[in-house]
């Protein structure tokens, strides 16, 4: 439905997305994962044909971008990071204004703007400016707007900003029920929300993939680093003596123990092994004090994917050190005023 | 196209923009058809149409300003670029708006000979003549403001803008008039315009070096042309500042001149400004 082919967009000397790939089938929820600034809505911006790219192609309904704009742009509702809703227009007139801009056959228009208004839920909205809606109903209206004529592809960058929690829920379940017939793309930068809705996760980061999967695989990946600690009282011989004889670890790591006649590993598994580790040391006469199961959640793999890229960590550090430094300068010369 | 056309007309009497620039409209004409004919007793209407260029330099600006900053501003851009219409639709439906919203004061004014010919003979060819001229400096004027619209977000300085550029085609004339004819004033005139341009220059590719040498090259030309053959030079000042005088034109037309010279000239500078507005919303998604 979507194909996006070494997609590049530089604005000056910053690239803001760096060859991405990728498709999106049909009927697939898609949604884009990514901290502030990891290139998302640039990369929507494109995928919409409101920017161009530097370089790649994109195709969207087998239509390329940049060859048949109008047919592409067609098949595509497109919510952008602000709702792009007309002030000095109701609700009603603004949809209708949408209709006639997608070419929604003249027949149809005010149907098709009561079935978004209802599929939004903004009947008792219709008849306000909306410059005097809240943030929540605007951003409905934002969605709204994508909904309008039907489109095989709808695009929503972070839909869910400004709504309140039974908004979200609302939300998050009409994009479920899209689903059903269009191709969703969603963007946010909260791991939950993509979690639930999506039935594939793309994590980007300084305009880069790092991470692709449906949950199912993220969360397999996630259990992967899951580790047990381990705390016993007795020496590091008797310890690996019961461990082995529990299961063949493959890795077993010391780790400073609090007690001082104790004895502390961190051991690598994808099974949770606490049960038979407890009766085997209790068998052994050797005291437990601390058993601990680390798992990881989607999020700690967001967050791993996300600062592997390192620079920008690198960049905070030396800016914060920068105004520390700045600071101190400061207080010394006020000082020496005094 | 006709959906945009649709919007912005209705923007403009929806809210009090569209009925204020009538209004002024109106009290304008209304001020120098009073002046040029009911008190100097002409059935002519070209005089006080002739005169009224003053009036391009408010309403202008007042009617333009919005029509391309406010979209960039709301965002509402990204609605627009990414519906399934040209680029090329969007400016000529909005451009077509405000032609029909002058179109509209216009057929008002086609009023005006038939209440003068109460008082006298009106040569209605003449003066229909003089009504359709004006329309097309109209137009010329708005496709240049539709043009600086786009050139920003701020509707202010869209505004600002406007009425700088159609303050000075109204005053081209008269600021060539003060110049004087010689050599030296054409090189003085040439080298601060050149300056002028590489600031400009410097101002958009950030690149001093370029500037300058740029300006360096053009000052040694124009130096070399004043000194080797000044005459080359003289009067031609008075020259460039009439290409920026639009109204001269008109003037022509009212005394009674037609020519086909002059809607050819008006309708150039509309398309022309009209195609700038459309490679500047196109330039703009790739930078």
């Amino acid at each position: 439905m979507i194909e996006a082919i070494g997609l590049v967009k530089e604005y000056g000397d910053h690239v803001a997305v760096d060859h991405l790939n990728f498709t999106v089938e049909k009927g697939q929820i898609l949604g884009f994962l990514g901290p502030n600034g990891a290139g998302k809505s640039t990369t929507m911006n494109m995928l919409t044909g409101y920017i161009s790219a530097t370089e790649g192609t994109i195709l969207v309904n087998g239509y390329d971008m940049l060859e048949e704009p109008e047919l592409a742009k067609k098949s595509i509702g497109y919510l952008p990071e602000q709702p792009p809703v007309y002030p000095d227009m109701t609700v009603t007139e603004y949809l209708k204004f949408v209709t006639e801009l997608k070419k929604v056959p003249r027949k149809d228009r005010e149907q098709e703007v009561e079935r978004v208004i209802e599929v939004t839920q903004l009947q008792e909205m219709r008849n306000r400016l909306t410059q005097h809606l809240s943030k929540g109903y605007r951003q409905r209206v934002g969605i709204a707007q994508a909904l309008i004529g039907n489109p095989e592809v709808i695009i929503l960058d972070e839909p869910t900003v400004g709504l309140d929690p039974k908004q979200i829920i609302e939300i998050r379940d009409l994009m479920r029920s899209l689903a059903k017939e269009h191709t969703v793309l969603l963007s946010s930068h909260i791991m939950q929300e993509i979690s639930a809705v999506c039935d594939h996760i793309m994590i980007i980061s300084h305009g880069k993939l790092v991470l692709s999967g449906t949950p199912e695989e993220l969360q397999k990946k996630a259990n992967q680093g899951e580790n047990l600690e381990l705390e016993v009282l007795g020496t590091k011989e008797q310890v690996n003596g019961v461990l082995n004889s529990v299961a063949s670890f493959k890795d077993v790591i010391e780790i400073p123990s609090e007690k001082e006649n104790g004895y502390a590993v961190r051991i690598m598994s994808n099974e949770d092994v606490r049960e038979a580790l407890f009766f085997a040391f209790a068998k052994a006469n050797l005291p437990i004090v601390k058993l601990v199961r680390n798992t990881k959640t989607l999020e700690d793999i967001f967050l791993e994917a996300t600062s592997e890229a390192g620079e920008p960590v690198a960049e905070d550090k030396t800016q914060e050190e920068s105004i520390t430094e700045h600071m101190t300068k400061e207080a010394a010369e006020h000082d020496s005023d005094l | 196209m006709i959906a945009i056309y649709k919007k912005e007309l209705r923007a403009y009497f929806n809210s009090i923009v569209g009925w204020l620039f009538l209004a002024f409209f109106f009290a304008f004409i209304g001020i120098y058809v009073y002046l040029y004919n009911l008190v100097s007793g002409s059935t002519y209407i070209g005089h006080a149409l002739d005169s009224v260029n003053l009036m391009f330099m408010l309403l202008v600006p007042m009617v333009t300003m919005r029509i391309m900053a406010e979209e960039k501003h709301q965002k509402t851009d990204q609605l627009l670029l990414t519906a399934p219409i040209s680029i090329g639709q969007i400016v000529f439906g909005k451009y077509l708006a405000l032609i029909t919203l002058t179109g509209i004061a216009m057929l008002m004014v086609c009023v005006y000979p038939l209440i003068l010919a109460q008082f006298g003979i009106v040569n209605f060819a003449m003066s229909y003549m003089a009504i359709f001229g004006f329309f097309l400096v109209s137009c010329a004027y708005l496709a240049i403001g539709l043009f600086i619209s786009s050139l920003t977000e701020s509707q202010a300085f869209a505004a600002v803008m406007t009425f700088i550029v159609v303050l000075v085609t109204c005053l081209a004339d008269g600021i060539a008039n003060l110049i004087p004819g010689t050599a030296k004033a054409a090189w003085v005139t040439y080298s601060v315009i050149w300056l002028l341009l590489a600031v400009w220059m410097w101002r958009v590719m950030k690149n001093a070096t370029v500037a300058i040498v740029v300006f360096a090259l053009g000052e040694c030309v124009l130096t070399a042309v004043y000194l080797a053959k000044g005459t080359l030079l003289e009067g031609t000042v008075e020259k460039v500042l009439g290409a920026f005088s639009i109204m001269s034109v008109y003037s022509e037309t009212v005394s009674g001149v037609f020519e086909l010279r002059m809607p050819i000239y008006y309708l150039s500078i509309a398309f022309v400004f009209c195609f700038l507005t459309y490679q500047n919303i196109r330039k703009r998604r790739y930078s």
